[in-house]
């Protein structure tokens, strides 16, 4: 198997539009959630969310916008900046090695939201004629392929949260398998319509808003943790052959070496340790390093009553004794729930921890819970010497567990 | 303002075509009006001129080639259209 380089990094996200943005906000424990207003505002229950500051019209002109849910503007916006700092990633290559796999738990939920509108709410059959395109969940990965003359596989995955860990995962494979010499990969999400909103209020496992700072409502691994609060954002990866990489002096923003996948079979929401755990060994088995190499996880941290002690003891029963020395943190304190664009920001902050040497904090915990007993760094940013490998943690609805291991190169 | 002119109107607002492009001879091939773009061009005609466009594509492909052929179209369905009470 060839190894893999990350050369380019793109971000969308709640704290803000670009990687070094996105990772600055993150080291300063600022949040991104904040109260938000959507269609019959009256009826929202839970008010609060973490949306992102965007000017689709800055990016798109008006025609072509009309045909791009806001999943597949983010998407598209993210993988450009990715390929701008990979540097030419693309110059001199066949298009058919080249590929995007993009991870999405909702797709085009906004477009599936007005055309219910327009149907249900106003009795009206004049349903926008590209709605399809743009519900369509392969859509922001279709978008990316045909932006960028990518001619290799095009694959959209879809496991709730963890959809674009396992996008990443999976590209990493084809470019290690020889198959494809670089692929965009990553995940996008824009579930932040009145729709969604309801139906995620309906499961019951949305944040209560703080009462004293809305911003501070998702409390990882505290006592006081309520649920978890709904993000939207996109972050993309480019992948690359190590080899090709080093022969065009590409700027080599980490290796990815490796990638463990497991499935609970058990329950569709409740989690399960001993599935966790086995996604952690499998990541470390595929890259052939021990427990004590990692310098950092970045947790899967819903700030779910039912999350939090169950990543607690999967990492507690993969790491043993070094488990209390292995700072983990969850990152969502600050810029939610991406869903399926989850694990693809989450693994950048792990990739930009590593090479800045800033470990982000997990925010809002203030109030320790027993059965949550892990270094999680909290609530301030912490300076480590000789950080080399990082662990991204993504669990879904379904059951499909999903772990990246990243190192500096 | 004539239908024309209102089509034209239409198209550089919200197609990003430029004005001086849209004439009635036009053909839609050298606009890059597309069959997908023509599905809204024509969504947006019926908000604009408050029709029904009833024809199938395949119908329409063989019959609109120019601005002005969609002009006379449009025009067309207008007509036809019952006429308010005086």
């Amino acid at each position: 198997m060839r190894p893999v380089a990350v050369t380019g990094l793109g971000v969308v996200s709640p704290l803000g539009n670009d990687a070094g943005t996105f990772f600055a906000a993150l080291v300063a424990g600022r949040s991104g959630v904040r109260r938000i207003a959507l269609r019959f505002p009256e009826r929202m229950v839970t008010r609060i969310a973490a949306p992102v500051d965007f000017d689709a019209p800055s990016h798109f002109p008006a025609p072509r916008l009309r045909m791009l849910d806001r999943v597949s503007q983010f998407a598209l916006v993210a993988a450009r900046q990715a390929l701008e700092q990979s540097r030419g990633a693309l110059d001199g290559l066949d298009p058919g090695r080249a590929g995007a796999f993009v991870g999405t738990g909702m797709g085009g939920a906004q477009t599936t939201d007005d055309g219910y509108y327009t149907l249900y709410g106003e009795r009206s059959d004049r349903v926008k004629p590209f709605s399809v395109l743009m519900a369509m969940n392969n859509a922001p990965a279709a978008w990316i392929g045909m932006d960028h003359g990518l001619q290799g596989p095009n694959l959209t995955y879809s496991t709730a949260c963890s959809s674009s860990t396992v996008a990443i995962g999976e590209a990493a494979r084809r470019v290690a398998a020889g198959e494809v010499d670089v692929m965009i990969a990553g995940g996008a999400e824009a579930p932040l319509t009145f729709g969604t909103l309801k139906a995620w209020e309906a499961l019951k496992t949305l944040a209560a808003e703080d009462p004293r700072d809305p911003a501070a409502s998702c409390k990882p691994f505290a006592a006081d943790r309520s649920g978890l609060v709904l993000g939207e954002g996109a972050a993309m990866l480019v992948l690359e052959d190590l080899a090709r990489a080093r022969a065009r002096n590409a700027t080599i923003l980490a290796r990815l070496v490796g990638y463990g996948l497991a499935t609970d079979a058990s329950h569709v929401t409740r989690p399960s340790v001993d599935g966790q755990a086995r996604a952690m060994r499998l990541a470390l088995e595929d890259a052939g390093l021990d427990v004590d190499a990692i310098g950092y996880i970045n947790a899967h941290g819903t700030g779910t009553p039912a999350n939090d002690p169950v990543e607690t003891a999967a990492i507690r029963q993969v790491f043993g004794a070094r488990a209390g020395a292995t700072p983990v943190s969850s990152t969502k304190s600050m810029h939610a729930h991406l869903l399926g664009a989850a694990g693809a920001l989450e693994l950048v902050a792990a990739i930009l921890a590593a090479r800045e040497g800033v470990l982000p904090p997990t925010m809002n915990l203030a109030v320790p819970d027993p059965e949550c007993d892990l270094d999680y760094v909290p609530n301030v940013a912490r300076r480590v010497e000789g950080l080399a490998a990082v662990m991204s943690n993504s669990f879904a609805f379904g059951g499909t567990n999903a772990v990246l291991v990243a190192c500096r190169d | 303002m004539n239908t024309f002119e209102r089509l034209r109107a239409l198209l550089a607002r919200d197609f990003d075509l430029a004005p001086e492009a849209l004439q009635p001879e036009a053909t839609l091939e050298n606009l890059e009006i597309d069959s997908l773009r023509m599905i809204e061009i024509l969504f947006c005609v019926e908000d604009e001129f408050k029709i029904v466009v009833p024809a199938e594509h395949a119908e329409l492909k063989e019959r609109l080639h120019t601005l002005g052929d969609l002009a006379a179209y449009i025009d067309g369905l207008v007509q036809a259209l019952p006429k308010a009470p005086a």
